[in-house]
């Protein structure tokens, strides 16, 4: 089996006001790939929530199982993470 | 033996020039640094100043304010000025002896440039004469901040920054060659005197000494005053190569300044607006930012750019409501990654100062407020990771500042998103549409990769926080730190108080 593959993406966390340098492996589910950019927001510039997360990329919000090869997420390229009662369904 | 008046000789001394019969005209001045485009070489001819200057009366004017410059610098060296100077404003005079320093050097080059290739000698005459007075300003800047290094090692960076690879400076570089550097010296005059000097050096030269002054700083004061009157003679070259270029080619000229507003603007809400609005003392300030850009760069622009027949920039909205948020986002942003700056930014939000700024900007709590909260409770916790980065913002492919900061948190008309565009395969990343549109079609003398490029090629080793900061020149001595070393926070301080809210991470 190959080795999991870095791919750098440019992420945005909810109400946050930059987007940021996140890498992320291409075997990492949708589940993981919001814990490591909510890792760099939440508590630091927003502050915790007991809420859900959703992965919005090129405007589909994808599962929570599904992983980024899945997702066809390539490097360089846009994800979205926001709470859920930003109104988007997981 | 009587002196001729000067305007006796002036416009013949001014016009030699003379017809080349062993060389070609176009090895002398050749199209790709003389620029001369759609417009006819005759038409430089009618190349006017409208501020006549010879040498004599130029060397006798610079004599005079060189020796007001140095002499108050004299009698003030002696006193502990220094000592008394708020820490806050110490970090705006860092940030422009780093930024501006040896930016006045590359005019000297932008001018010695303009002084050989201008296809006027009227104009070949003027530029030498901007040449000299940029060298002053180099040598003034570097010299003031050289008395300052014993004290503080942050001022060493008046002479490093260029020298480096920190990200601001980086930024800086990029726009500054884009516009004197790269272009030929008719896209230079439009750029550097008529749009750059005329307006934006009004912000750094004009809001900067009052808030000196009223910071006690006489000396930069003094310094950053007689720099302006040397810009607003200088800047004067720009008019008469605008007024050609308008007869023969509008759409050029149109385009020039905007591009050129538009990226100094982006560029200033960095390097002057936290200055003004977070840095100077509260009891020190006399307008916000916000409020002298619309009294002395928007309204002097509108009035300068009709005068000429021009029409407003496309993006004329968005720089206004960029007035509102993009040097809040950049100060949040500098704030945060704080070591990696050579000052020592101040937060600058105390509940006195919250109420100042949002007396001056009505959305000011709605967007920045939370964030400033959940880091000052971080302060309060003793969490100082929780304030401190362990990545890097995404940087706009064009003016090299995080993507986010044209926008603001909630703000459903410019909310906080890239702006990509992939071309040749590869995904360019911009802060904001009017970046985006620039580079693409002045991506031959404006491309320069960011930060993350490099990271992501291999440039900085090791790529993480302790190999980017050194890559960056960023030694322990000069990291940025908290300006008061957090004491603002203090009076949030509420019992048991702790980070952020309860509650895990679920996804």
């Amino acid at each position: 089996m190959p080795d999991p593959q870095p791919i750098p993406i440019n992420a945005k966390f909810d109400d946050d006001f930059v987007t940021q340098l996140v890498v992320v492996l291409n075997t990492d589910t949708m589940r993981k790939v919001a814990i490591k950019v909510a890792h760099h927001v939440v508590g630091k510039r927003l502050p915790k929530r007991d809420a859900d997360m959703v992965v919005r990329y090129q405007g589909r919000v994808l599962s929570a199982d599904m992983t980024v090869a899945e997702a066809g997420i390539a490097p360089l390229q846009n994800v979205y993470v926001d709470w859920v009662e930003k109104g988007v369904t997981p | 033996m009587a002196r001729m008046k000067r305007e006796e000789w002036y416009n013949i001394a001014r016009d030699v020039d003379w017809t080349r019969s062993y060389v070609d005209e176009e090895a002398v001045f050749p199209e790709w640094l003389s620029g001369s485009g759609k417009e006819p070489r005759e038409a430089w001819k009618s190349w006017d100043e409208p501020y006549k200057c010879a040498y004599s009366d130029y060397v006798a004017t610079q004599r005079e304010k060189e020796g007001s410059v140095y002499a108050v610098k004299a009698a003030l060296q002696r006193s502990n000025i220094f000592e008394s100077l708020d820490e806050g404003w110490k970090s705006t005079a860092k940030v422009h002896f780093g930024a501006v320093s040896l930016i006045e050097y590359l005019a000297v080059l932008a001018e010695q440039r303009m002084g050989r290739f201008g296809l006027s000698p009227a104009w070949r005459n003027m530029a030498v004469f901007g040449a000299l007075d940029e060298i002053r300003h180099t040598q003034m800047d570097l010299y003031l901040a050289h008395e300052f290094i014993a004290k503080d090692p942050q001022f060493d960076w008046a002479l490093k920054a260029y020298h480096t690879n920190e990200w601001g400076i980086i930024a800086a570089r990029a726009t500054f060659d884009g516009m004197m550097m790269n272009p030929n010296v008719v896209d230079i005059a439009v750029q550097l005197p008529f749009t750059f000097e005329t307006g934006f050096t009004n912000l750094q030269f004009v809001a900067l000494a009052a808030d000196a002054l009223d910071s006690g700083d006489i000396s930069f004061a003094n310094m950053i005053s007689s720099t302006q009157t040397d810009e607003a003679r200088h800047a004067q070259q720009g008019g008469p190569t605008l007024e050609i270029l308008m007869q023969h080619d509008p759409k050029r000229a149109q385009w020039m300044i905007d591009k050129t507003f538009w990226i100094s603007a982006r560029l200033f809400s960095l390097l002057t607006g936290p200055g003004m609005d977070y840095y100077t003392p509260l009891e020190h300030r006399k307008q916000s930012y916000k409020e002298f850009m619309e009294e002395w760069i928007v309204a002097e622009f509108l009035r300068l750019i009709e005068d000429y027949g021009l029409e407003k920039p496309w993006y004329w909205k968005e720089f206004l409501a960029g007035l509102e948020s993009w040097h809040h986002s950049l100060h949040l942003g500098v704030w945060f990654w704080r070591p990696s700056v050579w000052w020592k930014p101040q937060g600058g939000v105390s509940k006195a100062e919250r109420a100042w700024l949002q007396e001056k900007y009505p959305h000011w709590e709605e967007q920045w407020g939370p964030i400033w909260d959940t880091l000052i409770q971080n302060i309060n916790a003793g969490n100082m990771e929780g304030t401190l980065p362990e990545t890097l913002p995404w940087l706009c492919n064009l003016c090299h500042l995080p993507i986010g900061t044209a926008a603001s948190p909630h703000n459903p008309r410019y909310p906080v998103r890239s702006y990509p565009l992939t071309h040749n395969g590869y995904t360019y990343h911009f802060c904001s549409r009017p970046c985006r549109q620039i580079w693409w079609e002045d991506k031959d003398t404006l491309h320069q990769k960011t930060v993350i490029e490099r990271l992501l090629t291999g440039e900085i080793q090791p790529p993480d926080e302790g190999g980017i900061l050194a890559w960056m020149g960023l030694t322990p001595e000069v990291m940025g730190d908290d300006a008061y070393k957090y004491k603002w926070a203090e009076e949030y301080r509420e019992p048991a108080a702790a980070a952020g809210a309860e509650g895990g991470l679920h996804a």
